[in-house]
């Protein structure tokens, strides 16, 4: 069963089509990664999915309701949109508190989640004295109040240390474990690739792929990284290597050769038939990022958006 | 809605918001009755247009009535304060984001709204009560020391009292109204106050001016009627039904624009 359902889902801001004809289907329990560059439509994605904005055509379901009406799942729904929301004055547990009444939730959850992202103890402190980090766990708290069947977490790491980053990802896929469905929006890639069972990939407000994460990681290739011992025969090999039908990029003076493990001594030979002697050879893959960024085309999606606005077309 | 009632003044009981708003409600309710006993004492009468304040005569401040005259005088800068509150805590929760959460949590908006409005209005009560106790206790000594005769204060004291009350609270929720309206169109505090006090203290002052313009009709001059109870020249009755329908104007416009509009911020 699937726990978000989009049919031709679009929604446009002036000129702008934030998304466009989006159908998307996003299988119940696991982590599922949204990711894609700035202003592919995430957020626009995440909004109408709560109720917060409308779409100005197609239709979407949440948990089998219609995101018509937002009020049939938002129990079952715990959110973290942005950054984390609070009123600066108001203590921790207070703010929890406040969300916890407008809910109809026992106070026993504000207890129960402030263990949970280790905030018990911190809690009766102002928010405005939490760091960026601690804000970010009361936020993940305030999306676990209602242990919701469904969390939608936009960038959940952000500003946590990499103690408090390896602390979330472990929760996360915690979550994910019991059963429950866990949407995160990041642009952290190796954050997504280290949790994430299932992965969307939007650009533009388009559906670029969805399918599960080992799926995706079989598009990962294999590639021999070298460089010249002496930096001025960088050019000089690399023509080589075009010359001899390698597919070669150049990345400062690091040539990444598409290639398997197995052809290194033959690209070695080819070196040295040049007459360049190597500092570095190492084999290795291509990561998520890397797959991202040849799927969506190294573009920033909000600059290519003002572009096309400015231009009077629709990106 | 008594959830969102709950939650809101949850959220309200903010220690600096709460001393703020009831601090400024002391200083206007200490300052307006230590200036007003001051120059009804002295004979004087304030010009048709001045801002804000009216005051009583010296007949009705020795009247049952004076103990209380200075919440009337003083209303419609109450009023400002009340507006002023109403709009930093409607539009706070957009500038904080607050509200991403809020809609998420609670998708009948309508419900959020009116918790919101009702949980105002319990806190408004209590800022009137703090106006209305420190009235009292600033009135008594500084209408002694200028020499205006209050015996008759006594007489009738829990019906004067809880009638001055109700009319200043009954104003001071049409003003928070318009707070809530301007910040919710605004999505700013700074915009809505500045607009609340420029009407009053302007536009309204201007129109008192052009003597050919009748301006009973005037929001501060119509909620400062309700707040004295109906001055001689405007019936309480008639105050009363002009402010309701302000009020039920506003809410209507600002109900319309929070159930619709996106939540981008």
């Amino acid at each position: 069963m699937a726990v978000v359902t989009t049919t031709e889902l679009t929604r446009r801001f002036g000129p702008v089509t934030a998304l466009d004809r989006l159908t998307v289907e996003l299988p119940a329990a696991g982590v599922i990664g949204l990711v894609g560059p700035n202003g592919s439509g995430k957020s626009t994605l995440i909004r109408i999915l709560l109720g917060l904005i409308r779409p100005t055509g197609g239709s979407a379901s949440v948990l089998g309701s219609s995101i018509g009406s937002p009020a049939h799942y938002a129990s079952r729904v715990g959110v973290l949109v942005e950054s984390p929301a609070f009123i600066p004055g108001l203590s921790a547990r207070a703010n929890l508190v406040s969300l916890a009444r407008l809910r109809r939730l026992p106070l026993e959850r504000v207890d129960a989640v402030l263990v949970q992202v280790g905030l018990m103890g911190r809690d009766r402190e102002p928010v405005k004295r939490f760091s960026l980090g601690m804000k970010q766990r009361l936020g993940i708290a305030a999306a676990l109040l209602s242990d919701p069947e469904l969390l939608i977490l936009d960038e959940p790491t952000n500003g946590l240390d990499p103690a408090g980053i390896v602390e979330i990802r472990e929760l996360l896929r915690e979550l994910g474990r019991e059963g429950r469905t866990v949407i995160v929006s990041s642009h952290q890639l190796s954050e997504i690739e280290a949790v994430c069972d299932h992965l969307v990939v939007i650009r533009f407000g388009e559906l670029v792929f969805s399918g599960p994460m080992t799926e995706m990681m079989k598009r990962t290739r294999e590639h021999i990284d070298i460089a010249a011992e002496h930096a001025a025969d960088t050019d000089r090999l690399e023509a080589a290597l075009v010359a001899g039908g390698w597919a070669v990029t150049v990345v400062d003076d690091v040539l990444r050769v598409a290639a398997a493990a197995d052809r290194a001594a033959d690209l070695n030979r080819a070196a040295a038939a040049a007459g360049v002697t190597l500092s570095r050879l190492v084999v290795g893959q291509d990561n998520l990022e890397e797959i991202f960024l040849e799927m969506t085309g190294r573009v920033d999606g909000e600059l290519a958006n003002g572009r096309a606005a400015a231009n009077g077309t629709v990106a | 809605m008594f959830a969102a009632v709950r939650s809101e003044l949850t959220r309200l009981r903010q220690p600096r918001l709460l001393v703020t708003w009831f601090g400024l409600m002391t200083l206007f309710a200490l300052m307006i009755n230590t200036i007003m006993v001051t120059f009804v004492s002295g004979g004087g009468s304030l010009p048709p247009g001045a801002p804000g304040v009216v005051f009583p005569t010296l007949a009705s401040m020795e009247s049952p009535s004076g103990l209380m005259a200075g919440l009337a005088a003083a209303s419609n800068m109450f009023g400002i304060v009340t507006l002023s509150f109403w709009a930093v805590v409607t539009a706070g929760d957009y500038s904080s984001g607050l509200i991403r959460l809020l809609v998420a949590a609670e998708p009948r908006r309508w419900r959020l709204l009116a918790g919101k409005i009702v949980a105002l209005v319990i806190v408004t009560a209590a800022a009137t009560t703090v106006a209305s106790v420190v009235n009292v206790f600033a009135v008594m000594p500084a209408a002694g020391a200028a020499g205006i005769a209050t015996a008759a204060w006594g007489t009738d004291l829990v019906p004067v009292v809880a009638s001055a009350w109700t009319n200043l609270f009954l104003a001071l929720c049409a003003w928070g109204v318009l707070g809530l309206v301007i910040a919710t169109l605004a999505r700013s505090a700074a915009v809505a106050i500045a607009v609340g006090i420029g009407y009053v203290l302007v536009f309204e002052s201007v129109i008192k001016l052009l003597k050919d313009v009748p301006s009973d009709w005037l929001l501060g001059t119509t909620l400062n009627a309700v707040a004295s109870g109906g001055p001689a020249t405007v019936a309480y009755g008639t105050a009363l039904a002009l402010a309701l329908g302000y009020v039920t104007l506003g809410l209507v416009i600002a109900g319309a624009v929070f159930i619709r509009r996106d939540v981008t911020d």
